[in-house]
């Protein structure tokens, strides 16, 4: 897998941390690795709507990449109500193609951005720089060395 | 956006429901005229200048929809030859229903109605080439700024007047991605993130969307954060921002004047100056002077007034008792002169806090002529409505109350009073109806009459069918005089419009209206002569709030009625009820009153006889009635406190009032005790049973209990 320079956090330079929510393991698991070649930190992994507010409330991640259809709550609502509670929060949808209407209802709902699926590092890569905007920061150095 | 322009926002729209209901009324009106005189140009202008005043005032407050339909309408009444075209009166009907349910959908925030038939209707109106259809080509190809809508605009030049500056962003979606219509809107969002998002082309079902969108954006900030916002990886990476209106130093509240500033060769603003400046003049001259205030805190008010004569009668006891306690105390007539002023001030006070509750009651009558006119046509009746005494003033919530039952009266005075245009021929009377509203004050209350000059009631079919659904045994029936026989129509069920059409008669009849009524503590009677016509006439109070009460006892509890149905109070004996079929009557000089009665007779038997009794003649409707009670307790003024349904289980008490001694007083509810007394009336002959005995559980909790009677 080819490795990224890794984005950290401005404010302390520590590692981003993630919530993936995903109903599959498998795309947790893949999204996870993805991540750990950006430099990236998971904090913690939800199977399903409910448990992805409950884990934000718990972890605050830096970054949550919210699936679209799961069993409990969709992303769409999980979304909507993390935003509710927190508008700092950064929600990335993650979805196949066909979802593009749900897509846009959730960045209505205060979602920051969305990629899809399969994933492409490289396309999450600048989507997460994007998101993370000032308070990311592309550690060039380390990047080389690892 | 912060949190009090958001509020403002909500303010400004509530001023624009209300005042947006004169100008429909307005359009109504207009529209009506024309029909009278089709292509009169003044009425035409007159139309469009009122779609207009719609146009600025939905723009300002955000409300797109309704202000592009009105902008529709008043292009299309601008073109020439518009006017003649006969289709503008029925076209402007149109408009001010669709507006209505927009208007109400809006406040209610639900969806709103299609528009699309009507917009049709309107592009119909001109030969002119259509000016969407235009629109709608241009979208595909480059915006240029003479495409952005009325309501575009005008936010444009109040974004540049509030002291922002207005850019122009074009943002080239990125031909890779996927997902095209959720980049643009991230692309949004991000401009929404810079500054405020005024425009945004193409529409997103348009092919062209997914290629680029074009945005007006209003920012305080500097436009390269638009750039920033808006250049996105993956999905626009070209975006180009120019200024279109640079920010004004000045904030300048006239918005008209800066209208004009906005570049716009293709379409200037039409008339704006001209008349424009005439409509600002006479809004301006209405609304400085009127407050508009929300019915709650008026209400509020009133409440406090009645709890301040609740505590004027608590004074007036404590009073008394002292001067009895202690007589010869000087310093009573300072306080009873101090009472006295007081009473005074909160009689004043009373009177203008109602009087602000008053409003005229043509803000009721004016609705009407659309629908006479609506139900005229649909009946092929030929009708003419006639309406005086708009200026009487009645309490705005007595007034919405009435409402529905008035249309329903009205309705029902065209469609089932007026004969059709040959049945009148055939009767000797001119082929046009007259439908007749009117109102006037009374005492201390407001009548409101419908009449028509129709056929009038037909006391024999309403007898038939009076004993078709068992109100009446034929034999009873017999005995009825013809009013009595129409008073059967406020029963529920009764109707006797043979088919249930469109226009009235939908199942229910008058005796919903009558069911609102009865809320009111209004009356309703109904006076027909065969072949001339029918009068309905409402009895409404003033007030629904403090009324002047007449307090009296019965069997050691107090109750209290409106003073305003009592028309004398008598003293009798038993010997003086006689028995008349199944009812008890009373003789009082010479005259024969059915008998109410609360409780049970005192006394049984011989000595029963010369029982004294206290009479009360009230009416009800237009019949009098004797009213037995045990005792007196004197006149009050009472302040109503509404009962809720859960607390009663009957009708017969219509509220509650407490007394300056922390009393609480029951309020009869007369038209529903004398109903109930039709009804209970014993079926099998002989001796009269005892009347209502109203027993109370506790102070609040009431059931309604009717004693079996004394055999």
């Amino acid at each position: 897998m080819e490795q990224f320079a890794p984005v950290k956090r401005s404010k302390d330079g520590q590692p981003v941390r993630y919530l993936i929510v995903d109903d599959s393991v498998f795309a947790r698991k893949n999204l996870a690795r993805m991540i750990e070649t950006f430099g990236g930190q998971v904090a913690a992994e939800a199977g399903d709507g409910l448990t992805a507010i409950s884990e934000f409330d718990r972890t605050h991640p830096d970054i949550v990449l919210m699936d679209i259809t799961m069993p409990q709550m969709e992303g769409i609502e999980a979304a909507e109500r993390i935003v509710q509670q927190h508008p700092e929060a950064r929600i990335v949808m993650v979805s196949s193609v066909g979802y593009q209407e749900n897509i846009v209802a959730a960045l209505q709902r205060g979602a920051r951005h969305f990629v899809q699926k399969p994933v492409k590092p490289e396309v999450l890569y600048e989507v997460i720089k994007y998101v993370m905007g000032e308070d990311g920061a592309v550690a060039q150095s380390a990047g080389a060395g690892a | 956006m912060n949190h009090s322009s958001d509020e403002r926002g909500a303010e400004l729209r509530e001023l624009f429901f209300e005042t947006s209901q004169e100008l429909l009324q307005a359009l109504n009106d207009e529209a009506l005229k024309l029909e009278k005189k089709p292509g009169d140009e003044e009425i035409v202008r007159s139309i469009r200048r009122t779609a207009h005043t719609l146009k600025g005032d939905s723009a300002a407050c955000g409300l797109r929809e309704i202000s592009e339909l009105a902008h529709q309408f008043e292009d299309a009444l601008s073109v020439e030859g518009a006017t003649a075209n006969a289709a503008v009166a029925e076209i402007a009907f149109q408009v001010t229903d669709v507006f209505g349910e927009m208007i109400s959908a809006y406040r209610k925030g639900s969806k709103l109605p299609s528009t699309t038939s009507l917009s049709k209707k309107i592009k119909a109106l001109t030969s002119a080439p259509a000016v969407r259809k235009s629109r709608g080509k241009k979208a595909k190809s480059i915006a240029k700024p003479s495409e952005w809508t009325e309501y575009e605009k005008l936010s444009m030049t109040q974004a540049q007047a509030s002291g922002m500056a207005v850019y122009h962003v074009v943002a080239k979606i990125d031909p890779h991605c996927a997902m095209p219509i959720a980049g643009r809107q991230l692309i949004q969002n991000g401009a929404a993130a810079a500054g405020r998002v005024l425009a945004i082309r193409p529409d997103p079902k348009s092919p062209a969307a997914v290629k680029q969108v074009e945005l007006v954006v209003a920012t305080s900030g500097a436009p390269e954060q638009i750039e920033a916002r808006c250049k996105i990886p993956t999905i626009a990476e070209e975006v180009s921002v120019e200024l279109m209106l640079a920010a004004v130093e000045i904030i300048d509240p006239a918005v008209n004047a800066a209208a004009q500033t906005i570049p716009d060769p293709a379409q200037p603003l039409p008339s704006k100056s001209e008349s424009g400046a005439a409509e600002n003049s006479a809004v301006q001259s209405t609304t400085e002077n009127i407050l508009r205030v929300e019915a709650g805190r008026i209400d509020n008010v009133l409440n406090l007034v009645g709890e301040l004569i609740i505590g004027k009668s608590m004074l007036q006891q404590a009073l008394s008792e002292f001067s009895k306690r202690y007589p010869r105390e000087l310093l009573r007539s300072t306080f009873a002169d101090a009472m006295a002023f007081q009473a005074r001030v909160l009689n004043d006070l009373q009177r203008s806090v109602m009087k602000i509750r008053m409003v005229p009651v043509d803000q009721l009558f004016r609705r009407f002529p659309r629908i006479v006119r609506d139900v005229a046509r649909q009946c092929s009746r030929e009708v003419e409505l006639v309406v005086s005494g708009q200026d009487t003033d009645l309490d705005k919530g007595i007034l919405d109350a009435i409402a529905e039952p008035l249309t329903h009266m009205v309705r029902n005075a065209v469609s089932h009073g007026i004969e059709s245009p040959e049945d009148r021929r055939k009767a000797g009377k001119a082929a046009q109806g007259t439908v007749r509203l009117n109102a006037y004050h009374q005492g201390n209350q407001v009548i409101v009459e419908v009449s028509d000059d129709g056929r009038g009631l037909d006391a024999q079919r309403i007898r038939a069918k009076a004993i078709e659904l068992g109100f009446v045994s034929p034999d009873e029936s017999s005995r009825l005089s013809d009013s009595e026989v129409t008073d059967f129509i406020f029963r529920p069920g009764f109707s006797t419009a043979e088919q249930v059409t469109e226009v009235s008669g939908r199942g229910v009849g008058m005796d919903v209206v009558q069911s609102v009524l009865h809320r009111l503590k209004a009356t309703i009677t109904v006076e027909t002569r065969p072949g001339q016509g029918t009068t309905f006439r409402l009895k409404l109070p003033l007030t629904l709030a403090i009324i002047k009460a007449l307090l009296f006892w019965v069997e050691q509890r107090l109750y209290a009625i409106p003073l305003n149905a009592v028309v004398e109070i008598a003293r009798t004996t038993e010997a003086e009820v006689h028995q008349v079929d199944n009812y008890e009557v009373l003789q009082l000089r010479n005259q024969v009153l059915p008998v109410l009665r609360l409780g049970r007779p005192q006394l049984v038997g011989e000595e029963g006889k010369t029982h004294k009794l206290f009479v009360l003649v009230i009416t009800v409707g237009e019949r009098k009635y004797g009213l037995i009670v045990d005792a007196l307790e004197g006149e009050e003024e009472l302040v109503i406190k509404a009962l809720d349904d859960q607390t009663f289980s009957t009708d017969l008490v219509s509220g509650a009032s407490i007394l300056g001694d922390g009393r609480v007083v029951l309020i009869l509810n007369l038209p529903a005790v004398v109903e109930h007394f039709a009804h209970s009336r014993p079926q099998e002959s002989g001796r009269v049973h005892s009347g209502l005995l109203l027993t109370a559980t506790d102070r609040m909790r009431f059931a309604m209990t009717q004693a079996g009677g004394r055999a």
